[in-house]
């Protein structure tokens, strides 16, 4: 026999994992974070800082929201999160607020370079840093792994991806699946097939427009997406739509299928956390309106 | 560095018809390119029918109301700013002074920047635009002024600081507003993307307004090379020459700013370009400023589009500063 891999390794911690034969995590725990940093906690975190909306809202649904005692400012489900003490933002960081709160761990994104001045004020911070579609599940285990919550790590992972497959059984079976233009942000930006957000676009039962070789989340040049001519286009307003040159004899402004995303829905299709199932229920009805009768 | 004395070159007769050439052969091009390549028989098709009112069909509504208008958006905002460029460097005999000298792009960024993190309506974004930037320009003349008079280094200086304090002001809104940073970002990097032809008839006039007196200034602003005695002796009213060159600058800067971002380095190289090959003289300097600031923008904005560089004010930034800093060294060692 050879020696075990990397690969089955992984395997056999994962099928613990999902096996519900996790134990309680035992401290102190090493593990290697989005910053490719060792980090050791000596305890359970006890006192929480989440700097990313949606690490937040993975704490919660891994039932420690009590234990969050800082969060960033735009962390804001549940309402919950909203009365705790402001820590800043991806840009102006409230470095001193985040010492004041006493934090045993505070969990940031890989961008803002918060971890070197934390740490050097003494702070176990960990970089967690879901992007991808597989990741939401990967990182909200390992954030389970960290706060000693793996069991309650897996039945979220497991609700999510049960949540998601409803959507999907509906959506697959939908007649017709437009092709369809998703913009992020006006300037245009759009999504690639691989983000996570392009996963559920498709999982909605959509065709992107948008290639994979174009990236996750590519700056579209506007005749690229009149070329294309989607039958469906998603986060602008059809008055907005109307009035970019050009825009008016694509077919989804003919047929009237330009939709904005309602705020609620947009904030939580931006998250790469809990509520992915809700978002692709979301997204799912905006573009299959007639599968949810 | 500006001789009076009219420099050996190519001729500007030769030299006009080579630049409007140019700025042809850039249109053309830039027509014909982008994320969809479209042969230049498709290109005239196109245009022939937009002309004669038929049925657009196939390309021809990229070519005819995406390309198209961005080409000559680029072509009037690249002329407007490169004729404001040489007008500037004349007004003030300096030669890095530039279309955004007196807090004309600040000013309009802020405006700009206000808009968009108020989550404003599009349209209203050049307007707030234009109305900051000419706000600025007002301020920056005000503080400037000496009794009647503005001089050159007071109006730079006070331009600077105008400049600076509406940076920060920009700065803070945009920490503020983060979720819409992006969207500022992509305006103060300068971006053609979304211009119509509506866009393209707003502008026009504060660029025919604008370069139209500024053309008219320029046997004055020839004479007011010869220094500002001189300028006075021979029947320059100086002070007035300069204001009104800064107001006319200003408008068509703003104008152009205000729908397409803050857009580097055209206006003050262009001029450097055209004094080099053809002189000093403004009457030549700002006709040929304007078709080769047009051609270059056209250029750039097809390298923006066809490349990661994504944004024509990246280009022009990205290929006007190196090709400055090799004049400067150029310059000394002459």
């Amino acid at each position: 026999m050879t020696f075990p891999i990397k690969g089955i390794l992984t395997l056999i911690t994962l099928s613990a994992a999902l096996s519900g034969a996790a134990a309680a995590t035992s401290y102190p725990l090493t593990i290697t974070d989005d910053l490719g940093r060792k980090v050791t906690l000596k305890a359970e975190p006890k006192r929480i800082i989440s700097v990313l909306p949606s690490t937040s809202e993975t704490v919660c649904a891994l039932g420690l929201c009590d234990r969050l005692v800082g969060v960033d400012d735009y962390s804001d489900y549940p309402q919950q999160v909203t009365k705790l003490p402001k820590v800043g933002g991806l840009y102006n960081p409230n470095i001193e607020a985040m010492v004041a709160l006493k934090p045993d761990v505070v969990i940031v994104s890989q961008y803002g370079k918060l971890a070197e001045p934390l740490t050097q004020a003494g702070i176990t911070v960990i970089a967690v840093n879901p992007e991808t579609y597989d990741e939401v599940f990967s990182k909200t285990l390992l954030l389970g792994k960290i706060l000693n919550r793996e069991a309650q790590a897996k039945t979220l992972v497991g609700k999510i991806k049960g949540d998601i497959a409803r959507v999907e059984i509906l959506t697959k079976n939908a007649v017709r699946q437009p092709t369809a233009y998703f913009e992020i942000d006006p300037t245009p930006y759009s999504i690639g097939p691989n983000s996570f957000m392009g996963v559920l676009l498709t999982k909605a039962g959509a065709r992107n427009i948008i290639p994979a070789s174009m990236g996750d989340f590519p700056k579209v040049d506007p005749e690229f997406i009149v070329k294309a001519n989607p039958q469906l286009i998603l986060g602008v307003d059809a008055k907005t739509a109307g009035a970019r040159p050009g825009w008016s004899g694509i077919s989804a402004l003919k047929t009237g299928k330009v939709k904005d995303i309602p705020s609620e829905l947009n904030t939580m299709l931006g998250r790469p956390g809990p509520r992915l199932g809700q978002a692709l229920m979301g997204l799912a009805k905006l573009i299959h309106p007639e599968l949810f009768k | 560095m500006q001789a009076a004395a009219p420099r050996p070159g190519l001729g500007v007769g030769l030299g006009t018809l080579l630049l409007a050439a140019l700025l042809l052969a850039a249109v053309v091009l830039g027509t014909g390119l982008g994320s969809v390549t479209i042969p230049p028989g498709e290109v005239l098709g196109a245009l022939w029918r937009g002309v004669t009112r038929q049925a657009l069909e196939g390309n021809d509504v990229i070519v005819w109301q995406i390309r198209l208008p961005r080409v000559v958006m680029g072509a009037l905002v690249g002329a407007s700013l490169s004729v404001c460029g040489g007008a500037f460097q004349g007004v003030f005999r300096n030669p890095l002074a530039d279309p955004y000298l007196l807090g004309v792009a600040s000013g309009s960024a802020l405006g700009a920047t206000v808009a968009i993190v108020a989550g404003w309506p599009r349209a209203l974004i050049p307007v707030s635009a234009l109305l900051a930037a000419l706000a600025a320009v007002a301020c920056t003349l005000w503080l400037a002024r000496e009794g009647r008079r503005f001089p050159p280094t007071r109006l730079i200086l006070a331009g600077v600081v105008v400049g600076s304090v509406l940076s920060a002001a920009t700065t803070a809104l945009i920490l503020r507003g983060e979720d819409r940073a992006r969207q500022v970002l992509a305006y103060t990097l300068g971006d053609l993307g979304f211009s119509g032809w509506r866009d393209v008839l707003t502008v026009l006039p504060y660029a025919a307004l604008g370069c139209g007196a500024l053309l008219l200034l320029a046997r004055a602003l020839d004479t007011l090379q010869l220094g500002e005695l001189t300028a006075r002796s021979l029947g320059v009213p100086v002070e007035r020459l300069r204001l009104i060159a800064v107001i006319a600058a200003s408008l068509a800067t703003a104008g152009a700013v205000a729908y397409v971002g803050v857009i580097g380095f055209v206006g003050l190289i262009v001029p450097h370009m055209i004094r080099l090959a053809f002189g000093p003289g403004h009457r030549t300097l700002l006709p040929l400023s304007a078709l080769l600031g047009g051609a270059l923008m056209v250029g750039a904005d097809l390298l923006a589009r066809t490349t990661p560089l994504s944004q024509v004010g990246i280009v022009t930034t990205l290929l006007g500063g190196p090709f400055f800093l090799w004049l400067l060294r150029k310059e000394r060692h002459d």
